[in-house]
């Protein structure tokens, strides 16, 4: 059986729908600002926030000004209504929703239990409605009809990732005729005060790849994708060829040394897809920005493609780290640069990292046909995933 | 091909100590409650930590997640106006924490994933499992299940008047699962579904049922309270009952009225 991609939708700082990154993306512009606008905190570092408050995003949904939605679950309802806008499954399939988070309703809760600490009788419950991951699935399930099996999985910056390769398999095996897939995070003051505690936060905007990183940007954004069997599809992206997830088993936070979990994901997702080394066109890879990940995923990359290193490039530098959606919002950027031949630009890429020599793309190209491209997301707790599009002619 | 039940585990069955199940003593300490209660139940399920070797896939299930340590950085973020805090908590925060730190015990790569839809959780792990054997991917399969209880969130639920009928609870689950029937198999799992609609007994037995001598678990909180992954709990109970006497139990689960979870498991007769 073949699955593929039959539509796609994306909200990033960039701004809402796919057409709106890829222009932002074309031009070079950047969606990382010097400080939030919009969320609440004491911190001036620079994020990837949508300009877009949430009863903006909730006008824009045409839901009632007194709904009570996390800001996760209003980005994910207006990127998967892009994406089966875009697919127009048909009447009859069984659709299914395999949605990634990692911070839920966090935003809500923040506010909730500020006013908790200061009084346990004090707080509007709805408020904290929200608060598990489960909420924002089903509350992007409700709002765009989604009434088949639906889940949600929590693999830290890997998690949408993970999303696709559950979805994927829930076609195959008859679960489901047709799946949403992706993931949704919004920014908040916990994990924004979480990567600051870790000291991974770049001051200035980052710079994945480059020598001098200092550490990575968050952002916020979802990214979903449907996937559907070849024969259902109305519209094709691509072919989603192999997926594959490794654990680095290294440490709770860090990646290893020689980047062993990414190495192990990129193989295996290859090797599922029947497809060799020399035969990708293009990496997007995690790029985080941080010592850590560049450095052990450039390890990683030299270890599988050698001297023979495909184009690449880590698209953070537009969206920052949207963490479990970032899998999601990736693989919304392979689909379509297999669709449409696009390879996209590293930001603020001046010198390659001492010992590893690898060089990003720099500029936005259309100049060449990209067959297979590869997507990696890695995260916290040495879950590493890989996902490989292929070209599929409809 | 065949989904065995080798092994369950819960929290309050693990015999070994501390120190045997976990023995970096600088991982032990940097765990919460609900991460060394997950970690150990995980540990005990394989019967020592060196049986974590031969897994090749780990899925885990959880609600709420690591909850303590969750409220315990935001309440420090609030308290400490967003400076100088202590990292470990947030790093041990994420939901896929458990499934991190047993891979990371013995260094394990395989594949390791977190599921977290509320009282879905454990069965979507389950689902995961199955159909990762199915692929021929998975043969020494490891899920598990675990959520704590912290007084704010029994406060919170409390006013939302969730506790009025049933008890808070907490708890982890780990089931051990094998595609062979080998020796110390204890029961075969045989059915996973998710209903749409809720059902009831009668109409739950007709659909799932094979024998007369079928036993229902039916939204069974007696064990360890109500909590988003308590039908681990359930299940556990119903693989215990199997017997000649009980060699079907029909697990039918639906946290606080959501959409149902059934599972049903088959005695295949070498209990020990």
């Amino acid at each position: 059986m073949r699955i593929v991609v039959g539509g796609v939708g994306l909200v990033t700082a960039l701004g809402v729908g796919v057409a709106e990154n890829l222009t932002a993306i074309r031009q070079g512009r950047s969606g990382i600002a010097a400080e939030p606008a919009l969320l609440k905190t004491l911190h001036h570092l620079p994020v990837g926030e949508l300009a877009m408050s949430n009863e903006a995003l909730q006008t824009r949904l045409g839901l009632p000004e007194a709904a009570t939605l996390s800001r996760t679950a209003l980005l994910g309802m207006l990127a998967v209504q892009e994406a089966l806008a875009d697919a127009r499954v048909p009447e009859g399939l069984r659709k299914g929703l395999v949605s990634a988070t990692s911070v839920g309703g966090m935003d809500l809760t923040e506010h909730f239990f500020a006013e908790f600490l200061v009084n346990d009788r004090a707080g509007r419950l709805r408020e904290v409605r929200m608060h598990d991951c489960a909420a924002s699935t089903e509350a992007i399930a409700r709002y765009n009809d989604i009434r088949g099996y639906r889940t949600t999985i929590s693999t830290a910056c890997s998690s949408a990732a993970n999303a696709i390769l559950a979805g994927e398999r829930l076609i195959r095996h008859g679960v489901v005729d047709c799946c949403v897939v992706g993931g949704t995070d919004a920014l908040s003051a916990f994990t924004l005060n979480g990567f600051k505690s870790l000291m991974i936060l770049d001051a200035e905007p980052c710079r994945p790849f480059d020598e001098s990183r200092q550490g990575l940007n968050l952002g916020e954004g979802a990214g979903y994708l449907v996937l559907m069997r070849a024969e259902d599809a109305a519209k094709c992206y691509c072919r989603v060829a192999g997926v594959a997830n490794s654990n680095d088993a290294f440490h709770q936070t860090a990646s290893s040394e020689e980047g062993e979990g990414a190495f192990l994901a990129m193989s295996e997702a290859l090797r599922r897809a029947g497809v060799a080394p020399e035969a990708v066109d293009y990496i997007n890879v995690h790029g985080t920005g941080t010592g850590n990940n560049d450095r052990s995923e450039g390890q990683a990359l030299r270890r599988l493609f050698g001297a023979k290193m495909p184009p690449f490039s880590s698209t953070k530098g537009f969206t920052g780290h949207t963490l479990a959606a970032a899998g999601g919002v990736e693989a919304v950027l392979s689909a379509v640069a297999v669709h449409e031949g696009f390879i996209y630009p590293n930001l603020r890429f001046t010198t390659p990292i001492a010992g590893l020599e690898l060089i990003p793309e720099t500029t936005f190209r259309t100049d060449v046909e990209v067959r297979c491209v590869l997507s990696n997301s890695f995260g916290f707790g040495g879950n590493c995933s890989s996902v490989v599009f292929t070209k599929e002619e409809k | 091909m065949g989904c065995y039940i080798e092994r369950v585990v819960c929290e309050r069955e693990v015999t070994h100590d501390a120190k045997e199940l976990i023995p970096d003593p600088a991982m032990r300490r940097r765990m919460s409650r609900v991460v060394k209660m997950g970690v150990m139940t995980a540990v005990e399920c394989m019967g020592g930590v060196e049986h974590i070797d031969r897994l090749d896939t780990l899925v885990t299930a959880t609600g709420w997640g690591c909850l303590a340590d969750s409220e315990r950085f935001l309440r420090t973020l609030i308290v400490e106006r967003e400076q100088l805090l202590n990292p470990t908590p947030f790093i041990q925060s994420t939901f896929n924490t458990v499934g991190g730190q047993v891979a990371l015990l013995r260094h394990n790569h395989c594949y390791n994933v977190t599921y977290v839809h509320r009282g879905h959780s454990f069965e979507d792990a389950l689902l995961d499992a199955r159909l990762r054997m199915l692929d021929g991917d998975g043969k020494e399969v490891l899920v598990g299940a675990f959520d704590e209880q912290t007084p704010s969130q029994h406060r919170i639920m409390g006013r939302m008047g969730l506790f009025r009928r049933v008890q808070d609870g907490e708890g982890a689950v780990f089931v051990k699962l094998t595609t062979t029937q080998r020796d110390g198999v204890v029961a075969e799992l045989t059915t996973l579904d998710f209903p749409t609609e809720p059902l009831d007994e009668t109409s739950c037995r007709a659909r799932y049922a094979t024998t007369d001598r079928t036993a229902l678990v039916w939204n069974d909180y007696a064990e360890a309270g109500c909590y988003p992954t308590a039908s681990a709990h359930a299940f556990a109970r119903a693989v215990r009952m199997l017997s000649a006497e009980v060699p079907e139990v029909v697990v039918y689960h639906s946290y606080m009225g959501s959409t149902p979870t059934v599972i049903v498991v088959r005695w295949v007769g070498s209990l020990v």
